[in-house]
């Protein structure tokens, strides 16, 4: 059952952007076919920090294994991008880069539909 | 609790579904998870399947025996016994978060020798698989919180 996989929250500083990609590798190793959307603050989880802060485990390292895990669509809303400044080709991840106006679009190609 | 009481059911519905319930958001945000409460509840009432709730991040706090309300206040986790009671509702508590958080049960308590356990009746602590296979059996999965 294809669920997408909203993530809104910065890396760092709550447990939350840890605990949200927990779920999708979960749903992947269970054959869900789980796609990630990277929204808000949540695009900072793809832009490349050399090191973690202490207390918290690398999210760089996680989004990598992400395609180790058959997670092979990974979108990123273009507007979340601008906010931040950044350009896709400064991500860690190869990424798939939607327009906010295409998000509902996207999200009725899936059954299910978490937030974090 | 009569307060909720005015919350009536429309009665048995024709087209039962099967839902999982995910609960994100813990005491701290009382009316949220007072909402999946009442959600899974009225699920219940309206003759749908309930597989299992899942209580994950913040939620994981619900499933403490040492919570102790104002007398004035709902207390949510023996709302979820209670449910879990009258329906044979299967609540499981991530247990990475739970152990983080200091929710234990017996078993978890002397495998890490922690001399006290406080996993509330009826709560179970199992792997965040169990929302995965959960979610794949079910025709809906719900989330609460954020």
């Amino acid at each position: 059952m294809p669920c997408l996989i909203t993530l809104t929250h910065a890396p760092y500083g709550t447990k939350v952007a840890k605990e949200s990609l927990d779920i999708a590798l979960v749903l992947a190793a269970f054959e869900q076919q789980p796609a990630v959307l990277f929204v808000d603050e949540g695009v900072l989880q793809l832009f490349p920090t050399p090191q973690s802060p202490t207390s918290h485990k690398h999210i760089g390292k996680i989004i990598n294994a992400l395609e180790m895990y058959d997670i092979n669509e990974i979108w990123v809303e273009q507007e979340s991008l601008d906010v931040f400044g950044i350009a896709v080709d400064e991500l860690s991840q190869a990424v798939t880069v939607i327009a906010r106006s295409k998000i509902a679009h996207l999200c009725a190609q899936y059954d299910q539909h978490l937030v974090f | 609790m009569s307060d909720l009481s005015i919350l009536k059911s429309p009665g048995i519905t024709s087209n039962p579904l099967t839902y999982t319930v995910l609960v994100r958001s813990g005491p701290d945000l009382q009316s949220q998870a007072l909402s999946a409460y009442l959600f899974t509840k009225e699920l219940l009432l309206q003759g749908h399947q309930v597989l299992r709730v899942f209580f994950y991040q913040q939620g994981v706090y619900l499933a403490s025996n040492l919570r102790v309300v104002p007398q004035d206040e709902l207390n949510v986790t023996v709302l979820w016994q209670q449910l879990s009671l009258d329906h044979g509702l299967e609540l499981g508590v991530c247990i990475a978060g739970a152990l983080c958080s200091g929710i234990v049960d017996e078993q978890e308590s002397s495998r890490y020798e922690l001399g006290g356990n406080n996993l509330a009746d009826q709560f179970t602590l199992m792997g965040l698989g169990q929302l995965a296979a959960a979610s794949a059996d079910s025709d809906r999965l719900v989330s609460f919180g954020a």
